[in-house]
């Protein structure tokens, strides 16, 4: 297990290295000026000057790379052009509310998704698939940005049970925290539900007329301990498959929800960030959103080769 | 035929009994208001740099109005009025040398007092700060100092008479001398101004708060515990915060949530008219860059004024109003604002009308082969994105053939700073003193001459009026500047936004000015 650890953290390691060239070359490529976009209004050559001199824009790519590296391997990521705030802290400010968003998203998205995909495989044919197969439908139809509003406007305005936007953090006030992230966990997560449910129907079903399942069954054991323990077992495989392949787009899509319920988390960052070409949060941001895909993508890893030891064997050898 | 098919599809009717419901001008609230309590205002995008020398964002002028006290500030009426100082300046015969008198008895928020050596240590690091935005405003001062403890003796290199408007945006908010020297580059993140609030704290992309200051001199007029400021980019969701009560005010408001906001019982609408303008620039001379000389363009808009007049001729502006913002702006065709206090511009039933017949004459006469084609670039927003669509049905009846290349902003002030274009929507928030709307934009070389307008006349009545104290006569000259520029078409003038703002009906001693910012300093909720 250490040695097949330690490989996968070597290949994330070289990963990373490469993520961060083309994150700094990329940001650069973008098109216009950066202290254009910071000048704002009143950019005469002498402001412009004096802030591309600030933010070592004058230098070339490679030294600033450099630069940039150098900090970063202190936990330096520099100082943001836009507000002058240490991005290190709006990153560690911003974090917590986008893994927070995404829990609770992935939560909503395993305790539903798995739930009906077990009762629409179980009972196949009868309403219970019908009406699960639909509201999955709906999940994935519906813009998120719509749902958003809509939701909003029926659980914030009309019924004012949950809050139509801001961030308190849990350990400040619990359940002022749950009144503003459970809407937008809804809007985040029914897209993502209604994927494993569907994935975990598929994959339910192929167990379900398996042999091993049939043997249980002869073998007398209920009907409990043949869905949980052996059907839905096998089928977890193919849902953490899922879930960590979608888990990259519960972090995307955290961008338009954060939007939608101003939460001050990664994507409205990120989106605040390219719009005033702020170079320093900018590739802080991108940087870490990769980091965070390399990371999930470990864990899944790790995960297969728990629930299916010959994985781990595989990956040793 | 083109504008009446965009009156078809846009429905003109309805649009137009909608925008008068929005009613008049409408600027505060003076309803008696109880003490206490928080005031949550939703702001259109995050402020940069909470430091009055650096700052460059009109929203971050909004949380400098609650904080950050300024020498001098404007009425209801778009009035000079003396804020930190004790009145209008006094001005030498000469021009050259500028008196203020300083409020006495006040204290910034770290609790050190306010004097004359603080003014002027601030107005030197406004001038003289590297990256300060207020370095070209305070260029002409060439010496500031405090005589006694209560006056400040400005030097000037040439008489400039825009000062005390300047004096009255943030190169005249005066930073305490003891913060300024133990934050340096921080002072942003501790910013500490005279104000009726302190900063408290600020979260990146989330909130600005500020606290009631015990320590302002008319701090028994203040109502309000906490002010905070929130940035909530998207306009509907910017609305759907005040209807659910999360938000109590919401700042720059386009026309579409303002219809929205007017069918919600609980809110009630502020707007004011803005000093700022919105229009067409035209590249006429911009070949080498932003601030070079200006050289020659080979194309009809650039080297003929007839086919510039037009194109000028071809647009209906009170159309483009009623279309894309529901007539809720105005109409303009000259860089000053009526509303201005100090040189009041064109009013909108003075602007030219449309006159297709005479713009196809024109043409005719200029000899230039049809379509004229020409490319407008335009930033990506819907709201532009509807200007240039708009323009292109009208153009098109004259004899032009207008294609849009719609171009993020930053990249297309970049490409206009460096004369890539035909023409490009161009716009200017506004300042008080109207040279603050014309000498950078206008002047031979101005540093935000991107159309590469050279033109002696012009750059003569610039200077002309900056040095000119009297007011009937700086009108006279502003008048005749306007006349100068519209005769050239290069900056086609079209609309001026308003200002509004929706608040809660909660709330109350809210003053919404020309200048655009939102004041919250005597606001409350209601007794």
């Amino acid at each position: 297990m250490t040695k097949f650890l330690l490989t996968r953290l070597r290949q994330s390691l070289i990963t990373l290295i490469l993520v961060s060239i083309v994150v700094f070359a990329g940001i650069r490529a973008l098109p216009g000026d950066p202290a254009l976009a910071l000048a704002g209004e009143e950019r005469s050559p002498e402001a412009l000057a004096a802030i591309r001199e600030a933010y070592g824009l004058n230098d070339n790519i490679v030294v600033q790379y450099g630069r940039f590296v150098g900090h970063a391997l202190t936990g330096d990521l520099g100082t943001s052009s836009r507000t002058g705030l240490p991005v290190s802290e709006a990153i560690g400010q911003a974090l917590p509310v986008t893994l927070e968003l995404a829990a609770l998203s992935l939560l909503l998205a395993v305790v539903v998704g798995i739930g009906a995909g077990v009762l629409a495989a179980v009972r196949r044919g009868k309403p219970e698939e019908w009406l699960a197969n639909a509201v999955a439908l709906v999940g994935l139809s519906i813009p998120t940005f719509w749902l958003g509003i809509v939701l909003v406007l029926g659980f914030a305005i009309a019924v004012p049970v949950f809050a139509a936007s801001g961030y308190v953090p849990f350990g400040t006030d619990p359940l002022d925290n749950l009144r503003r992230m459970v809407l937008p966990s809804i809007v985040l997560g029914s897209g993502l539900a209604a994927v494993v449910m569907r994935q975990t129907r598929g994959a339910m079903l192929d167990s379900l007329s398996a042999d091993y399942v049939r043997t249980a069954r002869a073998k007398g054991l209920s009907r409990r301990a043949v869905v949980g323990g052996h059907a839905l077992r096998n089928s977890l495989v193919t849902v953490v498959t899922v879930l960590g392949l979608q888990l990259g787009h519960l972090i995307s899509g955290a961008v338009v929800t954060e939007q939608i319920f101003v939460l001050p988390g990664f994507g409205k960052l990120t989106i605040d960030a390219v719009f005033t070409r702020d170079y320093a949060t900018l590739q802080a941001v991108v940087l870490c959103t990769s980091a965070a895909y390399i990371l999930i993508n470990l864990l899944v890893d790790v995960v297969y080769s728990v629930i299916d030891p010959r994985i781990r064997l595989g990956g040793a050898r | 035929m083109a504008v009446a098919l965009v009156s078809l599809v846009s429905g003109c009717t309805s649009l137009q009994s909608s925008a008068t419901e929005v009613g008049g001008v409408r600027k505060t609230d003076e309803r008696p208001v109880r003490d206490g309590g928080t005031l949550t205002v939703a702001l259109n995008s995050d402020p940069d740099k909470l430091d009055p020398s650096l700052a460059q964002t009109l929203v971050g002028r909004t949380v400098f109005a609650g904080m950050c006290e300024k020498l001098y500030d404007i009425d209801e009426n778009g009035t000079l009025v003396p804020q930190l100082a004790t009145s209008l300046p006094e001005v030498s015969a000469d021009g050259l040398t500028v008196t203020l008198p300083v409020r006495q008895g006040a204290k910034f928020s770290d609790g050190t007092p306010l004097d004359a050596a603080a003014v002027v240590t601030s107005l030197l690091r406004h001038r003289d700060l590297p990256g300060s935005a207020r370095a070209t405003e305070l260029g002409p001062v060439e010496k500031a100092v405090a005589v006694g403890s209560s006056t400040v003796r400005i030097t000037l290199d040439h008489p400039y008479v825009p000062l005390t408007g300047v004096l009255a945006d943030r190169a005249g908010m005066v930073m305490s001398p003891t913060a300024l020297k133990k934050y340096g580059k921080d002072f942003t993140n501790h910013p500490s101004c005279v104000g009726a609030f302190r900063f408290v704290e600020r979260v990146g992309g989330d909130r600005i708060v500020l606290e009631k200051d015990p320590n302002y001199y008319d701090a028994a007029k203040i109502h309000l515990d906490k002010v905070v400021y929130k940035p909530i980019a998207d306009g509907n969701v910017r609305l759907a915060n005040l209807r659910s009560g999360d938000v109590q005010i919401g700042d720059q408001m386009g026309p579409v949530d303002v219809q929205s906001s007017l069918t919600e019982p609980k809110l009630q609408l502020f707007n004011s008219p803005s000093l700022g303008y919105q229009g067409i620039g035209v590249n006429v001379g911009n070949v080498n860059g932003l601030g070079e000389k200006p050289g020659k363009i080979d194309t009809p808009l650039a080297s003929d004024v007839r086919v510039r007049e037009a194109f000028d001729l071809a647009i209906d502006r009170d159309l483009l109003n009623t279309v894309v913002f529901q007539g809720m702006y105005e109409p303009a065709c000259g860089p000053i604002s009526p509303q201005s206090g100090i040189a009041p511009g064109v009013d909108p039933e003075d602007c030219p009308k449309r006159d297709v017949a005479k713009a196809k004459k024109l043409l005719k006469e200029a000899g230039v082969k049809l379509p004229v084609k020409i490319e407008l670039k335009t930033s990506t927003t819907p709201e532009q994105g509807r200007v240039g669509q708009v323009l292109q049905a009208m153009v098109k009846e004259a004899g032009f053939e207008l294609s849009l290349l719609p171009t993020e902003y930053a990249t297309m002030i970049s490409e206009t700073d460096e004369g890539d274009y035909d023409v490009f929507t161009s716009g200017w928030s506004g300042r008080l003193d109207p040279d603050g709307n014309v000498s950078n934009f206008l002047k031979t070389a101005g540093a935000m001459n991107a159309y590469g307008i050279g033109d002696p006349d012009i750059d003569r009545l610039i200077d002309e009026g900056r040095s000119v104290s009297d007011p009937a006569r700086r009108t006279e000259i502003y008048d005749e500047l306007t006349r100068r520029v519209q005769g050239d078409h290069s900056m086609i003038y079209l609309y001026r936004q308003k200002n509004y703002v929706v608040a809660s009906k909660d709330v109350a001693g809210i003053r919404v000015y020309g200048d655009g910012l939102v004041r919250v300093t005597n606001a409350g909720y209601i007794r």
